[in-house]
């Protein structure tokens, strides 16, 4: 199969996967008992009210009628509106979502180049007390929940110390006597473009605490899978003629060893991408960013179907093609797969 | 030592000085005075901006940014747009004298045109509290300040002038070349605001935060100490809004968890400001459906609650036990009712004369979520079990317990605890909704079917206007009826619990306005 034929075929499979997700989504979400129209109405609405909405919601349509009219809007890119909100689903799922992507961005940057650097010298400095240590922090990593490390953070670095701010993105007031001109809404990337350094600065302090916390899983994931690999490949036999021939042990670690160590790596980073995500929930909440995951758990808590499949289907895209798209990496990295 | 460490190493040292170089050659600019901010953490996120039709938590930014004509003020109705109101005999004609100079953040006048314009937008498009507008038939312009209300009934305009919701006055200036209503609405969402009020709308991000800027033209007028810019910052979690409020990082904030504002009392940071609120928890008992069609098994569960302890653990003493249907502090509101207290003798002998020896299974739901209510089912179990009652305990969210209690009585819950706030403070608004009896089951959930009560309280709510002490003696019939029937269990109101930074000063809760900080009252301490 040529690469072009396989990307192919993962997007026509992905598009399957994405149909069926919405699919059960949108059913499993009506069936539960609910009552979308008086969400839709308000807290005390009249029972004029209360009908009026039915009509605006198609409830009162079987529900093969209303999935049609989901679907119809879903092939225009609308996602519907939302039921608490009455906001446009798609639109508010944009604004969170390059929130959250931003933090886990950074998280996983962070995470990458933390994690194979102690994986390398954990795996080369073997049964050394560094080595130890290494493992020590990774296994924490995995297993400390995030909420708990978010909240040691805030109570360490912001009340403690008072060196890092408490929560959010940027300084309300330091936002308003420098407005930031939003472009592609991760505010580290548009404060830098447009060379606004307060913000640039204010937003990077912000974003500190939430993307340790969330870097954590992660961090302790690569750094024990770069490690293991590294071991297993410092023993081939190539690397022991590499040495023979007096190449230096740098060249040997980062260039040889490395080179195939990193790829079982890159998979276990496309995993917890997928489940920064995940994590990002909690942490979102904690450090109250405006994310996909604060907007996720409102939707949830008032049974707001509309912006829950919107949220899935977000989702569900973001996993299938960072499936996709790790795949690619690994081929281009380790040409044995590229057949 | 390697060459390229050796370049590389005096590049970034020439880097470094050239960096510090330009940041002290950097003109400083002088540091001008900051303009002060008081921020309000806020649990949820804002809903709509368009005042016609807001019926949720977005007042507490539009109470800034709009006024009504009158002011409901610890049980008082005061001038606010309007500076004086009179009614024919019959109270079916009233007469507002609007108050002179005041501008809209427009720069335009204010007249009675707007309020012609503002409420009738609101009645047309009929949509979230539209309905307190039901007595209105026509609104005339008189003069520029003043316009009258014809009404279909008698009703205590007024009153309803204070509502929280509908009831805001709007630019009609402004507004009315934008289109038609829809797109009005549209216009407004998109973070516009159309009002008289002290603050205007700066910045809008329904999910994150809302910036109020002071507005200079205000008809009240400004001292240095109030502040220039007022935010509302939308911070879910409690326990970040708690160490926000004590670092200063916020100056108010509520619904921290109750278990600790104890201790916040003590916190030299903050005070803790509790003021009754204007919410009331009911026990609806399913009145039509077996064992609790019987009054007087209603009766026993109304002794074996034991109220005092509802108060003390699951509102850590924040709220008092309710005496009567209507919240403390309302117009309404009645200490010599017949009301019940904890007594399990009388309640077994009430269930012995109602001839339940053998106990009984009753099914209860609470909104999911729902701490104060979870706590207070729990405690109600472990109570009503001395009776032998067997309680079985399920939490749904709001909508779907909504649904399950209106959907078919006969098959629907037995005991049923939720809220009641007004949506103007009249008692009719309590008594109506809750107990008036309903073709469809709609808020009624105890299913109270009534002539005599239902007679009683339609015939307060016409006097309300005219006859105020007639009103409310009849009213008092109406709710010693509900006591002796009891439908259901008057459980709490609770505080309303703020948690002030104590850089602030002025703050004064207005039950009236739930959940509202009116920024203007606010001032620095110096």
């Amino acid at each position: 199969m040529k690469l072009w034929e396989y990307v192919v075929y993962r997007l026509i499979l992905a598009f399957v996967v994405i149909f069926f997700v919405v699919v059960i989504v949108f059913f499993v979400s009506h069936v539960i008992p609910s009552n979308p129209a008086a969400l839709w109405a308000g807290a005390h609405p009249t029972p004029e009210e209360i009908e009026k909405a039915r009509e605006e919601l198609h409830l009162n349509d079987p529900l093969i009628v209303q999935f049609y009219y989901y679907l119809g809007g879903l092939l225009h890119g609308n996602l519907g509106v939302s039921i608490r909100t009455h906001n446009p689903v798609a639109e508010d799922i944009g604004s969170a979502f390059t929130a959250t992507l931003e933090l886990i961005l950074v998280a996983e940057f962070f995470a990458l180049l933390i994690g194979v650097a102690l994986g390398v010298y954990s795996a080369v400095k073997k049964d050394s007390w560094i080595d130890n240590a290494s493992r020590l922090f990774a296994i924490s990593g995995v297993s400390l929940p995030a909420f708990w490390f978010g909240m040691v953070l805030q109570l360490l670095f912001f009340k403690q110390l008072g060196w890092l701010p408490l929560s959010g993105r940027v300084d309300t007031v330091v936002m308003l006597e420098h407005p930031l001109h939003v472009i592609t809404g991760f505010y580290i990337f548009d404060s830098l473009i447009t060379g606004n350094w307060t913000i640039f600065q204010n937003s990077i302090l912000h974003i500190i605490l939430p993307a340790a916390t969330l870097a954590m899983y992660p961090v302790g994931l690569i750094t024990r899978q770069v490690r293991s690999m590294m071991i297993e490949v410092l023993q081939e036999n190539y690397i022991r003629t590499a040495r023979s021939y007096g190449v230096p042990d740098r060249m040997i670690y980062m260039k040889y060893a490395l080179k195939n160590a990193i790829s079982p790596a890159l998979i276990v980073v496309g995993l917890s991408l997928a489940y920064t995500l995940v994590g990002a929930f909690l942490v979102e909440i904690i450090f109250n960013w405006p994310g996909l995951g604060r907007y996720a758990t409102y939707a949830i808590l008032s049974m707001d179907y509309p912006a829950i499949i919107g949220v899935v289907i977000v989702v569900a895209t973001a996993y299938v093609f960072i499936n996709l798209i790790v795949d690619l990496l690994q081929m281009y990295i380790d040409p044995r797969i590229r057949v | 030592m390697d060459k390229k460490i050796l370049i590389a190493a005096i590049v970034i040292v020439i880097i470094i000085i050239a960096a510090v170089g330009a940041y002290m050659a950097m003109p400083k600019s002088k540091p001008k005075p900051a303009p002060s901010t008081v921020i309000y953490g806020y649990m949820v996120e804002m809903i709509t901006l368009d005042p016609s039709t807001e019926f949720s938590n977005s007042i507490v930014t539009l109470a800034n940014l709009y006024e009504d004509l009158t002011k409901y003020v610890d049980g008082n109705v005061k001038p606010w747009l309007a500076t004086s109101w009179e009614s024919n005999n019959d109270g079916t004609v009233w007469t507002f004298h609007l108050r002179e100079n005041v501008k809209f953040h427009s720069g335009n006048p204010f007249t009675a045109q707007d309020v012609k314009w503002s409420i009738e937008r609101t009645i047309r498009m009929g949509q979230g509290a539209a309905f307190i507008w039901d007595p209105v038939k026509e609104i005339k312009v008189i003069d520029d300040h003043t316009v009258e209300f014809d009404l279909k009934y008698s009703a205590n305009l007024p009153l309803i002038a204070s509502a929280s919701y509908g009831a805001w006055i709007m630019d009609s200036k402004l507004l009315s070349p934008i289109g038609n209503d829809t797109q009005i609405a549209g216009y407004l969402n998109k973070g516009h605001d159309a009002g008289t009020g002290p603050y205007y709308l700066y910045s809008y991000n329904a999910k994150t935060e809302v910036v109020m800027k002071k507005f200079n033209d205000y008809w009240g007028g400004w001292n240095d100490k109030q502040f220039d810019i007022a935010i509302i910052k939308i911070v879910p979690d409690a326990s970040l809004r708690e160490q926000m409020v004590t670092s200063n990082q916020i100056q108010i904030t509520r619904e921290l968890p109750l278990d600790d504002i104890p201790s916040l009392e003590n916190n030299p940071n903050v005070k803790v400001d509790a003021t009754p609120s204007y919410e009331e928890l009911y026990g609806m008992l399913n009145t039509v459906k077996a064992p609790l069609n019987n009054k007087l098994v209603r009766q026993a569960l109304a002794y074996a609650t034991p109220y005092k302890d509802l108060v003390k653990y699951v509102l850590n003493g924040y709220g008092e036990v309710a005496k009567c249907p209507i919240p403390k502090g309302m117009l309404g509101y009645f200490d010599d009712l017949s009301t019940y207290s904890y007594n399990i003798t009388k309640a077994e002998e009430l269930l012995k004369q109602a001839g339940y020896t053998g106990g009984m299974h009753l099914l209860l739901t609470y909104t999911a979520g729902d701490e104060a209510e979870k706590k207070v089912a729990e405690l109600l179990k472990a109570s009503w079990s001395k009776i032998g009652v067997d309680l079985e305990i399920r939490a749904l969210n709001w909508e779907q317990q909504w649904s399950f209690a209106t959907s078919d009585p006969s098959k629907a819950q037995d005991v049923l605890i939720f809220y009641w706030w007004p949506t103007y403070p009249t008692p009719y608004d309590f008594l109506f909704n809750l107990f008036h009896s309903e073709k469809q089951p709609f808020f009624n959930l105890a299913y109270y079917n009534n002539s005599q009560f239902d007679h009683l309280i339609d015939q307060a709510v016409s006097l309300e206007g005219t006859n105020i002490q007639k009103a409310l003696s009849l009213y008092h019939q109406a709710e010693e009826i509900l006591m002796q029937d009891s439908p259901a269990l008057f459980l709490y109101t609770p505080d309303d619990v703020y948690v002030v930074s104590n850089t602030i000063t002025g703050f004064h809760d207005n039950p009236g306005y739930p959940q509202v900080v009116f920024f203007y009252d606010l001032q620095k301490v110096s």
